[in-house]
């Protein structure tokens, strides 16, 4: 029989046919998908014993309390710990990836040099040259860390400043600070006392604050009720997720948040709606019902139902004294569900010590954000675990990454109770890295270790006999026999918390009404630089996915 | 016309053999595991008829997998019979010390998070309910891999039709999903993936 050319195209054809109702195709486009997911340069963990760690999230200064599950010695993933007093186990999805940040590409693992490869000899003989010719700064992204301390010994012994790029939380704390003289790190916002929260764009369901902090009262108070138990007011230009979700969302013109304020101070003050009194703010009220694009009505309403259910605390999304005054006409400084001032167990954060004259060189620890660009001609070291692309830093110096280092975590910035907890290294570095404080102390071996201030730390807290330590089971620290064991449990993962008192005295006064422009000297890269906020899709997969531990799952 | 279709069946005739029965042979690479170990027998044997006596839970809860060589010298120390296999065991591994290097059937991917004492302790899933009757027979099994995933025989299931012999065929995602499913508990993606 012979086998025409028409045969082999209608056999192929069969052929082809065919094989669509066999396992061929299916299978073989499963399986390379499954091979394309195992190539070899993807980093595997190697397979070993299983074992569940606690620890601190270090990404940012809320300190979440983290279960590390380790494989063979190496994180391989991490979750919520609910017992931790104020995140009750949120964390922001970043967190939950935070482990694979040690294996990304960008991982800085060696010294750089404008852009080339140097060594640790080079970097501290030119941080020495620059610190013998003229003053430096040390800039310090998360203060009251031990770590801050050996920053903050060094500059001061060195004739430097010390300064803190404070995040946007931080930075709407600031003008209570200025006028109260309490350091901001000492502030916080009462929010669980507060009845009604008016936050002029503070994205408060956003990842604004303490991850968890704010979502879980507002699931518990707030959420799909009519007359919710804490009213929530955003004032946004734009309709954000957190001025949808909030109990009413009053819509102003964009960059007229100073002059609202001002309006409300206006009302409250002309109505008699505060017993206090204060200075009146200029401009009337029809010209600002203008510029903000509400009406007086609506303006003098808003003023009524800020008044009507107090305590009303008012947040500002950064900076912004006008708002800031709001809380003191309200008489919303140093009560419950206002600005509190927290207890200062352990050591507060050391105060900024700005120099007024230019700077030879600056050395940036890891915790500064990597959007925050010096802007003088000053010789920076800039310390970092990941390289964030187009920096103008002189020298990259390259920090242990994620639970590589063995550091401390005071209280976050938000907070209105005193936290502190120590996050171990449960893992060692796979590069020659360096904290700040490490490359400090060679430069001047006086100052004071990390450890050292850590243990000083655990005796304050044990000698104060307040608060209890939050682990799988909750401590009263009058229970623990002597500091060392207090420090063993907090670097076993522990939380301390302080005792919750109602409200230390905080004085505030206003001899006129604040513009919305803070000064800042043009020497202070801190003070200037504005800090970026968290992008909704963190709030967004935090509510609507079930990655966090729900409480009740670490008490059984 | 009729020998047209009459080549075009037997192109379809052969992409269905080569499909279902040479696909298959081909698929997959055979190995032996390091020492023929018949769990039956050994059930016997000691008297302990339960999985847990050698595949333990730790005491935190983990389950500790395969039993390391420390156990199986709980008996063969030294040599107690004259089986090849044992006195592999006992001359290749246990008095070198070395692990032994068993092929584990239903292992999972490294992106997969599985536990144990989730399943048997707080579901109270028999072993048998994920591993059918290995335990309870004296089959010399050979491991068989995936050539291009890697992965085990056994996570795809037997049939590579994917039509369940036994409730047990086929560890997949799917198939951890039908049995949640089944039994109202809900995982999202981190559940496993973590």
């Amino acid at each position: 029989m012979k086998v025409s050319r028409r045969d082999l195209l209608l056999g192929t054809a069969g052929l082809t046919a065919g094989i669509f109702f066999t396992p061929v195709p299916w299978k073989v486009l499963d399986d390379v998908s499954i091979w394309t997911q195992n190539w070899p340069w993807i980093p595997q963990p190697p397979r070993g014993p299983v074992a569940t760690k606690l620890a601190s999230c270090t990404l940012c200064s809320s300190g979440c309390a983290i279960r590390v599950r380790m494989a063979a010695g190496f994180p391989v993933g991490i979750s919520g710990a609910a017992f931790h007093p104020l995140t009750k186990g949120a964390l922001c999805p970043l967190g939950f990836a935070t482990h694979q940040l040690n294996w990304h590409p960008a991982r800085l693992r060696e010294v750089r040099h404008r852009g080339r490869t140097a060594s640790w000899d080079e970097a501290r003989a030119a941080f020495e040259k620059a610190a013998s010719e003229g003053p430096i700064a040390i800039i310090d992204g998360r203060s009251g860390r031990a770590t801050s301390t050996v920053l903050q010994s060094f500059a001061a012994k060195h004739n430097g400043s010390y300064e803190v790029a404070l995040s946007a939380e931080e930075k709407s704390l600031s003008p209570y600070a200025q006028w109260s003289g309490t350091p901001v790190s000492s502030l916080g916002y009462d929010l669980e006392n507060a009845r009604s929260i008016v936050s002029f764009g503070a994205p408060l369901l956003d990842g604004w604050g303490i991850p968890g902090r704010f979502t879980h009262l507002w699931s518990e108070r707030a959420a799909g009720k009519s007359d919710p138990q804490s009213r929530l007011i955003q004032i946004e230009p734009a309709l954000s997720r957190t001025a949808a979700a909030a109990w009413r969302w009053v819509p102003i013109c964009q960059g007229t948040e100073a002059l609202l304020a001002a309006s409300l101070a206006r009302v409250l003050l002309d109505e008699r709606l505060v017993p206090v009194q204060g200075p009146v703010p200029q401009g009337s009220l029809t010209d600002a019902a203008r510029q903000t694009g509400m009406t007086p009505t609506a303006i003098r309403e808003l003023a009524y139902t800020m008044a009507e259910r107090r305590p009303t605390l008012v947040i500002g999304a950064d900076e912004n004294p006008a708002i800031a005054a709001l809380n003191v006409l309200l008489g919303s400084l140093g009560t419950p569900g206002g600005i509190v001032k927290k207890s200062v167990h352990p050591s507060p954060a050391p105060p900024s010590r700005v120099l007024d004259k230019p700077l030879r060189a600056a050395l940036i620890d890891s915790t500064v954000p990597w959007d925050y660009v010096p802007s003088s001609g000053a010789e920076v070291f800039r310390f970092a675990a990941w390289d964030g692309g187009g920096n103008r830093a002189d020298w990259l110096l390259p920090t242990p990454g994620f639970l590589e280092e063995s550091t401390d975590l005071p209280t976050p910035p938000t907070s209105a109770v005193a936290v502190y907890g120590i996050s171990p290294n449960l893992l060692t570095a796979s590069a020659p890295v360096k904290t700040a404080a490490e490359f400090l102390q060679q430069v001047d071996s006086t100052l004071p270790t990390v450890d050292q201030t850590i243990h000083a730390r655990c005796k304050e807290i044990f000698r104060a006999r307040r608060g209890s330590v939050h682990s799988e089971k909750q401590s009263p620290v009058a229970s623990f026999e002597s500091a060392a064991k207090l420090e063993e449990a907090l670097r076993s993962g522990g939380v301390w918390l302080d005792e919750w008192t109602p409200a230390f005295p905080l004085k505030c006064s206003l001899k006129e009404w604040p513009t919305d422009n803070p000064t800042h000297s043009p020497l202070n890269w801190a003070s200037a630089w504005v800090p970026p906020v968290m992008p909704t899709l963190a709030a967004k997969l935090y509510r609507e996915s079930s990655l966090r531990e729900p409480p009740q799952r670490s008490q059984s | 016309m009729k020998r047209d279709l009459l080549v075009f069946v037997v192109g379809v005739a052969l992409a269905l053999a080569a499909g279902w029965v040479v696909f298959p042979r081909v698929l997959y690479s055979h190995r032996s595991q390091p020492v023929d170990f018949l769990h039956k027998t050994h059930a016997e044997k000691s008297g302990t008829a339960d999985c847990e006596s050698c595949h333990a839970f730790n005491s935190d809860g983990s389950f500790a997998g395969l039993p390391q060589n420390d156990t199986c010298a709980g008996c063969h120390a030294d040599k107690l019979g004259t089986s090849p296999a044992e006195a592999k065991l006992v001359d290749a591994y246990l008095k070198t010390q070395t692990s032994t290097p068993w092929l584990v059937y239903s292992r999972q991917p490294a992106n997969v998070w599985f536990s144990h004492a989730i399943h048997v302790k707080r579901a109270g899933l028999a072993c048998g309910d994920c591993h059918g009757t290995l335990g309870a027979s004296d089959e010399k099994r050979l491991y068989e891999q995936d050539r291009i995933s890697g992965y085990s025989r056994d996570i795809w299931g037997h049939s590579i039709s994917r039509v369940r012999r036994a409730p047990h065929d086929g560890r997949t995602m799917s198939d951890c999903e039908d049995c949640h499913h089944k039994r109202h508990v809900e995982v999202g993606c981190f559940g496993c993936h973590q």
